[in-house]
């Protein structure tokens, strides 16, 4: 038939002009998204005044600005207090997350139904508008210029929720029938079945909250108050508004705290598809 | 479930019951901190958004802050700025993204790892970094201008930052920039999903790819488009980040966005933080009407 | 079920150690005091220094002093001002000048009055203008933001210019001389950001005016100082004469990179002029322009700030005896962090000290700092009010009107609208 000879003709001999078009196409869009990332590498070999000059050649003021770096800002102070922040945040918005996402869908009734939807609208809500009050709060219990009050209101993140919900409705209910037959407590069924089996929407999410997490500013800002609490966003948004910025020790602290991220990204990419995959529905 | 009371092995009440608590167990915590966190705060600032005053000193102002919004020409053009944003950019990053899937979802192409990777860090970027990028690479003299006329593009550099229509294209840029890879990971791991069978069907068939695309991936996906076209509404209309670090609103206000004026009411100017919550309410429900209607449009049920 | 309950409660104990964790520190001991401000190379650095002074001679003090962006301190000041609590309020903080009246007069009773513990006729007055609310003066002044012309001498010479002749000119000749200038050098005059209309401030501080009446009224239509500043302002940009920048990098990067010969703001930015060091010796100082208005000097003021004490302080007396001490004591504090920070104070004795009687190399052997004492005391005093940045604003978003070409009076009624609806 004349369909699969023409099959058989593609599939043994050259590419297609469809081909060559999705090359060309992809390889222009991976340059302007990686382009930026080569331009702060360049910048953070430079000296300041040539990174605002617009310099494009690699320069050899690295570990100047390393140097700079380390006198501005007490980098492993920063690193640990995010790191605590971010772990300890992303653990807790996890589990709390993905119980709340799990009970929504397998435990279904009308009322949750509807508190579900209500919780929906409250992801519509700007920060803003609930800044003041929610600082008020932590300033009544005085634990303000805390961890925890950094870490609380983001703990039931109802994106999560949201996500974990979906993902479960991929996940077969005869699973945890035979768990309850064989004398599992519910909770017990959650963590020895449910959690081992979802590892790559667990996997998708802790990336999502870990950069959530890492990248937080605002709401640290206004809760922190001293040097011994500062994050990494912070120190780098301090020191970009100085009267005499330095551009090639803010471009190298930048590469510094974007790292761990892309480490982490890397390291878990292939769950991470598998993981929006079961959202995917 | 009766085997379940059958069994003996396990002691529960009526099964009815047990669902109910247990269903209560599991999400109670989420629940008691979107309670404290989330709602209270948000039934606070309602109230507030009816006072009016100046920092600490307030006072019952009822609809005057309403009235005040109307009259408001800042916030209109706000308005104005923010819908042009969800109106241009949303599609464009939606289909964007759906092209780069698709053409990464095809087997033959090679090193597909290393371009979805590429494609998706942008996202992993920190705010304050890109914005400091964004904000170099666009300036006058700064090296799209010079990349521009270098290819003889353009004959002279286009003030990006200092005209309003070329700040909004550049906010549309960088926003696109940032989140495309986002929205492609979604779309490429459903059409993953999708079976070849079906393609094959269609090319016996004599479908050319740009057919196949329009009448089997699209099709299949649209539960995930419309989530992520929710999720980018919602983001559009609450845009901040952009609008605050790269044109500082500029010029002229010509890209302030809703949220950047509530910022400013409330940490630039003279605070007033009944008007804040006034304006907060107004995003509130834009994006409530917005998410509506795309779940209407696409005859979806609700998020179940 | 208890199972779960009893994990959970374990978890948040764990936690909660981390969070009580600093209240035991806070308890009674020698007194601290913490102290706000930003920027590490300059503020930041100046209180380290004021810091060290003080704690030779008080060493059982301690300071913490924290940085932040600008934008934060006011964000965080805020937020627990207008949250009514005062636990995570600090004991000094910097406020810019343009802020202090928005600040004194929306959270009466948060700040020290400090009148009787200053002797106020030793600052520069118009400092003490703005910091003064209901007849009591609140803060304790600190760099001026006094205005001049930088420019570069060599330039201006290829061009057929002398020194005379940039000294005490309006700034209809300082557009004058820019195209003359651009036409021969190809060097722009000077770089401006159209959307920062910063400089139309120092032109109706100069001729005393400001974007409020007497009564606090909004006075930019009819107000002839503010027709003429928009219009000069206008004048400038579209010159060719003049560089267009945007954001801050660029327009240093404009003088560093030789782009542009002159720039006219405050005597901050004498760090990034230095910069460049292949510049030294081209560069010298002259008065900035005037607006050509009956009234106007040629004397303005761009940014400056100020320290303030809290009411709320723990340590409010050991504050106020640190700032009395240091800012408003010690001259050779003030010589000291002129050399290493370029920071002129307003403190008026420490004027006449040896550090700004320096004849800098840079600028060709010029005493610059003896003319920027000199331009100081020329500022006139204007009372900003609680809405400069509403006015600014206001004044930016109808810019781009008057630069195309359109009515300044219009565009003016355009802004005042915008700016009385906004302070509602």
């Amino acid at each position: 038939m004349p369909h699969e000879q023409l099959l058989l003709r593609r599939l043994r001999g050259r590419p297609s002009a469809g081909l060559v078009f999705s090359y060309v196409f992809i390889i222009i869009v991976a340059a302007f998204c990686l382009f930026p990332f080569l331009w702060m590498v360049i910048g953070a070999t430079n000296v300041s005044k040539d990174v605002s000059m617009g310099k494009l050649s690699l320069g050899m003021a690295l570990f100047d600005n390393f140097a700079n770096l380390n006198k501005l800002v007490n980098l492993p102070l920063v690193f640990r207090n995010t790191a605590f922040v971010t772990l300890v945040g992303t653990f807790f918005t996890l589990l709390v997350a993905s119980m709340a996402g799990y009970g929504f869908e397998m435990y279904r009734n009308r009322h949750r139904e509807r508190l579900y939807a209500f919780l929906l609208l409250t992801m519509m809500i700007p920060f803003a508008a609930v800044m003041i009050p929610l600082f008020r709060i932590f300033a009544k219990v005085q634990l303000l210029n805390s961890f925890i009050a950094v870490i609380l209101p983001s703990v039931a993140s109802v994106i999560v929720i949201f996500y974990f919900r979906q993902s479960t409705k991929s996940f077969s209910r005869e699973l945890v029938e035979a768990a309850r037959i064989d004398g599992l407590s519910e909770l017990q069924a959650f963590f020895y079945i449910y959690v081992p089996s979802m590892k790559s929407t667990y996997a998708a999410a802790a990336i999502i909250v870990f950069m959530s997490y890492w990248n937080s500013f605002l709401w640290p800002l206004i809760v922190l108050q001293t040097n011994d609490k500062k994050l990494l966003t912070l120190a780098i948004s301090s020191l970009s508004s100085s009267y005499t910025p330095d551009f090639g020790v803010i471009m190298l602290f930048i590469i510094l705290a974007t790292s761990p991220t892309l480490v982490i990204f890397f390291a878990m990419q292939r769950q991470f598809v598998a993981g929006m995959l079961g959202a995917g529905k | 479930m009766k085997t379940i009371r059958q069994s003996g092995l396990v002691r529960h009440h009526s099964t009815a019951g047990f669902h109910r608590s247990t269903g209560w167990m599991f999400v109670s915590f989420a629940l008691i901190l979107v309670g404290v966190f989330s709602i209270y705060p948000v039934i606070s600032s309602f109230l507030l958004s009816f006072q009016t005053g100046r920092g600490a000193v307030y006072h019952f102002n009822g609809l005057g802050n309403i009235q005040r919004l109307l009259k408001d020409t800042v916030f209109l053009q706000a308005l104005k700025n923010t819908f042009v944003y969800f109106i241009f950019q949303v599609p464009i990053m939606i289909i964007l993204a759906l092209t780069i899937a698709s053409v990464l979802n095809n087997p033959k192409l090679k090193f597909r790892g290393f371009f979805r990777i590429a494609i998706f860090l942008p996202c992993v970027t920190s705010l304050v970094a890109y914005s400091v990028l964004f904000k170099s690479m666009f300036a006058l003299d700064g090296l799209v201008n010079r990349m521009l006329l270098a290819i003889n593009v353009v004959a002279e550099p286009i003030p990006w930052l200092l005209d309003p229509f070329w700040a909004k294209v550049l906010i549309i840029i960088a926003l696109t920039w940032r989140w495309t890879g986002y929205n492609m990971m979604f779309y490429l791991s459903a059409m993953q999903n999708i079976s070849p069978s079906y393609y094959e069907a269609a090319r016996i068939d004599g479908a050319n790819a740009f057919q196949q695309f329009r009448y089997i991936t699209v099709p299949l996906l649209k539960p995930v488009i419309l989530f992520t076209s929710v999720m980018s509404t919602i983001g559009t209309l609450q845009l901040f980040d952009e609008s605050m670090n790269i044109t500082g609103g500029g010029p002229a206000n010509a890209t302030i966005t809703i949220s950047h004026y509530i910022y400013n009411v409330l940490f630039r100017f003279t605070p007033n933080f009944g008007y804040a919550a006034t304006i907060s309410y107004v995003i509130v429900f834009l994006v409530a009407i917005l998410a509506f209607v795309q779940f209407k449009l696409t005859g979806d049920d609700h998020a179940a | 079920m208890k199972k779960f309950l009893f994990v959970v409660l374990a978890l948040m104990l764990t936690l909660s150690v981390f969070a009580a964790g600093d209240k035991e520190a806070a308890a009674a001991g020698p007194q601290k005091i913490t102290i706000w401000a930003w920027d590490p190379n300059f503020n930041i650095a100046i209180m380290e220094e004021a810091k060290a002074r003080y704690q030779a001679i008080n060493p059982d003090v301690q300071f913490e002093i924290v940085d932040m962006a600008k934008a934060d301190v006011e964000q965080k000041l805020l937020i627990n001002l207008s949250s009514g609590v005062t636990d995570g309020l600090p004991d000094i903080v910097l406020i810019e000048d343009y802020n202090a009246e928005k600040y004194l007069s929306s959270y009466p009773d948060s700040f020290a009055d400090l009148t009787g513990s200053f002797d106020y006729s030793q600052f520069a007055p118009y400092k003490v203008k703005l910091m003064t609310v209901g007849g009591k003066t609140y803060g304790v002044p600190f760099d001026t933001g006094v205005a001049g012309t930088y420019y570069r001498k060599d330039i201006l010479e290829a061009a057929g210019f002398r020194a005379s002749d940039m000294e005490n000119i309006t700034w209809d000749r300082f557009i004058e001389i820019g195209e003359a200038v651009f036409a021969k050098t190809g060097v722009s005059m000077c770089a401006f950001d159209p959307t920062d209309g910063g400089l139309v401030r120092v032109m109706l501080h100069s001729a005393g005016s400001w974007y409020f009446d007497k009564n606090g009224k909004p006075f930019l239509a009819g107000n002839p100082v503010m027709e003429a500043a928009v219009a000069t302002y206008a004048k400038l940009i579209n010159s060719p004469g003049t560089m267009k920048t945007s954001g801050w990098a660029e327009w240093v990067g404009a003088i560093n990179s030789g782009k542009a010969a002159t720039i006219s703001t405050g005597v901050w930015i004498t760090g990034s002029v230095k910069a460049e060091a292949t510049q030294s010796g081209k560069w010298a100082l002259a008065p900035i322009p005037r607006l050509n208005v009956p009234g106007a000097v040629n004397a303005s003021n761009l940014g400056g700030s100020s320290w303030y004490v809290l009411n709320s302080s723990k340590a409010k007396a050991t504050a106020i005896d640190f700032l009395k001490q240091i800012y408003a004591k010690d001259n050779d504090f003030y010589q000291k962090i002129l050399v290493d920070r370029g920071a002129v104070g307003s403190f008026l004795p420490s004027q006449g000290g040896s550090a700004y009687m320096v004849a800098d190399p840079f600028f060709g052997g010029q005493k610059v700092f003896q003319n920027f004492s000199a331009y100081m005391q020329k500022i006139p005093s204007v009372e900003f009010g609680s809405y400069t940045y509403e006015a600014d604003s206001a004044i930016a978003s109808v810019l781009p009107s008057i630069y195309a070409g359109g009515s300044v009076a219009d565009a003016l009624k355009a802004a005042q609208a915008q700016l009385e609806n906004a302070i509602k």
